[in-house]
């Protein structure tokens, strides 16, 4: 991408200078100063800084340790998956469906299978399938999370807790390593159903690690989120209001932080989260401003650490009303899907993950849209980001929880 | 609500530019029209699409508060339209609303959306760079995901692969 | 009363001669026409080089020491391979390492200062570490205004530091430097002011004869024993202590997440290898100081037993035991700042200055005065 750091102005939040060398800070106060010239310096916060998780740029104008101005670059992760879509047959794209939202693969892969479902008329998923990705869903949603309060915690400058984290997230791989082969990019829910079934003793041992998880989480949660120093660095950081994280379209934990109470696996149920709600196997965390203000970064971290617990509940849940069965539809190998058009949002770690596709009756799609969380809750932080210190920006940035694969597709 | 409601609803308040409802439809074989599943969408003229959202936004019985995705499609290399997506979110009533607008492959240009929703930013940002189409108005409206000195819309069907990017040969 | 402990104590901490090594020199068959400068100054040399050879083990000690810490609180192991028994070795294989690897200078950078500033840096903190007694009879340059001289010198790292981001010529690094200068700054006022209170109990500044003045109660006279209000003024001399080592949750100015890795962003090998150096040096400084005015230096109730057996201070065995004894008492200080470190989230810049300005040194002068006024009332009472 090439540069375009001078030529075009940074978001409009520009301090005002004028000719009697004062300046309203975005604090409201005001700040004389007479002999000495200063100017606001420009950085370059990635594409390889350590707090933009991946390879995103943001470009920031400060004053001292004051950000007066954000915009961020995106691009450098971008990988065409939507042309691949238009380009590779149905059931071809799924892999490349694991790589946007690679830490929640499972969840992309139910997105996409669930939008061409659904352009499959009377096409109904096997019970036990939908058991299968209910309960692998929400391990991965777990790993997801996981790694959400890891990388936070590193972004604030604690660094143990993100070992922690992964030493759980390591069971759940290793959990999905057994009944699909892989630990990152799972494939495993397919067009129709999911292409495996559990291997003998694996719905136990996923038992067996929601009791111990269970455990953990307190720590967890004792170690990070209700840190003393912790809570001083995210409450009052990064308050998106409600009117306005409704207004920049942010969905998920996002949406939820600020205390906006909108689940789409409760509001609007897909697969068995109706039943499942119904049974009450979940609620929806919140964001009360418990520790500052409705809709900081504590919020929003707080949903992500009690949303585990949901998902373990959810999982729980699972295991009990599983039955034998079959695993997937009758799908041919070569699928050629009816002509259409589809939308289908789902509920990501991170948001909705929508996925548009459009048939015309062929192999292959004539338009595969996808709709990544990140991306729209990426657009928030030019917003917060402007007023605050250096140190809360990236506060800010670890609050969004994004994954760069994702807002660059 | 269902689509047709929603279309009502919205004619019942004077809402312009509204070109129907595309519902799916089955398949007849003795028509040879292959029919289409999925989604029905909210057929509007591109033209009014700022009065159409802020009604659909504003509107008590509607209530869409989320603007969720807005993308563009090129259904055919030797169509002579582009489609413009919107997909609409209710947090209250719990319903869904897409919108699809038909622009000619000759005028590609719309109003923005930001006025109205501020999430359509960098969807119109990301529309315009991949499909080509302007959007009037948009506050700032740089490339988001492709290079500045892109030439040519990747997503459209006639889009012709580059073979050298900046003395990289791309084959 | 004071008095009288005070020349007690001064009496076996004072030894009379010079530097250790030019005693030894002294004490080699060298042929008489060999002035006395040159053994003076063979003296001085070969001291620094056993110095120098010291600290660097010591120092390497901690780098691996922090590598086992860290990994045993993140539920990993730590080096395991280097050398065998638990990666002894892996320090030593990191020096060589960063010996061998190539050293980048930016085009833009300010080349002499670049230069300079790791030398200044390591410079001034084995400056600083010169005044540090080794035992009541191994020195290398006793002071009688060592602690003066502790303070002065390992606060001059902090021109080194300044000096490093501005040279780099990189954005991230001169954030660095600025924090470093503001951070330290802010908290050298509290770190003085918190050890002043021990220096008003002990009445000395010379390390030496403030070991010497905790030798009663069998070695455990320890000043924190002695005086309430050095409990808090420890406190204060931790929390600056971390601020001036730049230890988490003080680590702003390199602030990895933040701004790359700070003043040592555009650092490498070698001369990267001496800021982390410093580091260590510095947490080891910090750490033998507070053992010395708060925790009885030398002193130990083994340091007390061989007095009571008559094993006279000169002697070998007892210079053996006080340095086990305050390396001891250092290295657990050292695991302390580890912990917090692998433990607490970083703080934040505003919230750094304001618990220097706000809250420490105020708090650190009501200590000082506390401790002076409970020494005058112990004077009154016992006198």
């Amino acid at each position: 991408m090439s540069n375009s750091t001078s030529d075009q102005a940074l978001k409009a939040h520009e301090p005002s200078y004028s000719t009697e060398e004062r300046r309203t800070l975005p604090s409201g106060e005001e700040e004389f100063f007479f002999d000495v010239k200063t100017s606001d310096l420009e950085v370059n916060m990635g594409p390889q800084h350590p707090a933009t998780h991946g390879v995103m740029r943001v470009l920031i104008r400060c004053d001292g340790e004051l950000v007066t101005g954000a915009q961020a670059h995106l691009g450098y992760l971008h990988r065409c998956a939507e042309k691949i879509g238009e380009n590779v047959e149905w059931l071809q794209y799924l892999p490349y469906t694991d790589r946007y939202d690679y830490l929640a693969a499972m969840n992309n892969n139910l997105g996409y299978s669930m939008a061409v479902e659904a352009l499959m008329p009377g096409f109904e998923v096997p019970r036990r399938a939908t058991m299968l990705r209910t309960i692998c869903v929400e391990l991965n949603r777990i790993a997801s999370h996981l790694v959400a309060y890891g990388t936070y915690g590193l972004d604030i400058g604690a660094i143990t807790p993100f070992l922690y984290a992964f030493r759980e997230r390591e069971w759940i791989q290793s959990l999905f390593e057994k009944i699909c082969g892989a630990r990152l990019t799972y494939s495993y829910i397919r067009i129709g159903g999911v292409f495996n079934d559990a291997p003998p003793g694996w719905l136990t041992e996923v038992g067996h690690f929601c009791d111990v998880f269970e455990e953990k989480w307190k720590e967890y949660r004792d170690l990070l989120a209700l840190n003393h120093i912790f809570i001083k660095r995210t409450a009052h950081v990064g308050v998106i209001p409600k009117d306005m994280a409704i207004d920049f379209g942010l969905t998920g934990p996002m949406l939820r932080g600020s205390g906006v109470d909108f689940d789409l696996r409760r509001d609007m149920p897909y697969m068995a989260y109706g039943e499942a709600h119904e049974a009450g196997a979940f609620d929806v965390p919140l964001g009360e401003g418990e520790k500052g203000e409705l809709g900081d970064c504590w919020d929003r971290f707080s949903v992500r650490v009690q949303e585990m617990m949901e998902s373990i509940k959810l999982v729980r849940w699972c295991l009990e009303v599983i039955e034998d069965g079959p695993i997937i539809g009758d799908v041919p190998k070569v699928l050629k899907v009816p002509p259409g058009e589809a939308y289908v949002g789902i509920e990501n770690p991170r948001g909705e993950l929508g996925h548009y596709v459009h048939s015309d009756g062929g192999k292959i799609a004539v338009r595969c849209r996808v709709r990544g969380p990140s991306f729209t809750n990426l657009s928030v932080i030019e917003e917060l980001m402007v007023g605050t210190l250096l140190a809360d920006s990236v506060a800010i940035i670890g609050s969004t929880d994004i994954v760069v694969g994702e807002t660059d597709r | 609500m269902e689509l047709q409601a929603i279309h009502d609803t919205l004619t019942a308040a004077g809402v312009a530019g509204l070109l129907g409802c595309d519902e799916p439809r089955p398949s007849n074989k003795k028509e040879k029209d292959q029919g289409r599943s999925g989604l029905p969408f909210l057929m509007v003229d591109p033209a009014g699409i700022v009065p159409l959202l802020t009604a659909c936004r504003d509107m008590p019985l509607l209530r869409f508060d989320l603007l969720i995705d807005l993308t563009a499609a090129d259904p055919a290399a030797d169509g002579e339209d582009l489609w413009v997506l919107i997909q609409l979110l209710s947090l209250k009533h719990r319903h869904r609303l897409a919108i699809k607008a038909c622009l000619p492959k000759s005028a590609l240009s719309m109003p923005s959306a930001t006025a109205v929703y501020r999430a359509a930013d960098w969807h119109e940002r990301e529309c315009s760079e991949m499909f080509g189409i302007t959007f009037e108005g948009h506050p700032d409206p740089r490339k988001i995901l492709l290079p500045d000195d892109w030439d040519g819309y990747p997503l459209r069907k006639d889009y012709e692969f580059p073979t050298e990017y900046h003395g990289i040969s791309c084959e | 009363m004071i008095q009288e402990q005070a020349q007690q104590a001064l009496s076996h901490a004072v030894h009379p001669g010079s530097n250790v090594f030019v005693r030894i020199l002294e004490w080699l068959p060298l042929p008489e026409w060999v002035p006395g400068w040159v053994i003076t100054l063979g003296g001085v040399v070969i001291g620094m080089s056993i110095f120098l050879a010291v600290m660097s083990v010591l120092v390497m000690f901690c780098v691996w020491l922090e590598r086992k810490v860290s990994g045993h609180i993140q539920c990993r192991t730590g080096p395991m391979y280097a050398g065998g028994w638990h990666g002894w070795a892996q320090s030593i294989a990191d020096g060589v390492k960063l010996l061998l690897k190539e050293d980048t200078i930016p085009n833009e950078a300010d080349r002499t200062l670049f230069w300079i500033a790791p030398a200044i840096v390591l410079g001034s903190i084995f400056g600083a570490m010169v005044a540090m007694p080794l035992s009541y009879d191994w020195w290398f340059g006793r002071m009688d205004l060592g602690v003066f001289a502790i303070l002065a010198l390992s606060s001059t790292t902090t021109i080194g530091v300044v000096m490093a981001g501005w040279a780099s010529n990189s954005k991230w690094s001169l954030y660095g430097a600025m924090r470093e200068a503001a951070q330290v700054v802010a908290y050298e006022i509290p770190l003085g002011l918190s050890l002043l209170a021990p220096l008003f109990v002990l009445g000395t500044f010379s390390l030496n004869e403030a070991s010497a003045m905790q030798s009663g109660w069998f070695g455990m006279k320890w000043a924190i024993f002695t005086n309430p209000f050095l409990i808090p003024a420890f406190m204060i001399y931790w929390i600056a202590a971390l601020a001036e080592t730049k230890r988490a949750p003080f680590d702003l100015p390199e602030a990895e997440s933040e701004l790359v890795a700070g003043f040592m962003t555009e650092y490498s090998g070698i001369r990267w290898s001496f800021f982390f150096f410093e580091e260590y040096a510095a947490m080891l400084l910090m750490s033998v100081l507070a053992a010395f005015f708060w925790f009885g230096g030398f002193e130990s109730p083994l340091t007390g037993a061989l007095r009571a057996s008559g094993v006279e201070e000169t002697s070998l065995l007892f210079s053996v035991v006080c340095f086990g004894t305050v390396m001891i008492k250092g290295f657990v200080g050292i695991f302390l700042m580890m912990w917090m470190r692998w433990t607490l989230p970083r703080v934040r810049i505003d919230q750094v200055m304001t618990m220097g300005y706000k809250y420490l040194t105020p708090l650190a002068l009501f200590c000082v005065l506390g401790a002076a006024c409970w020494e005058a009332l112990q004077h009154l009472i016992f006198s």
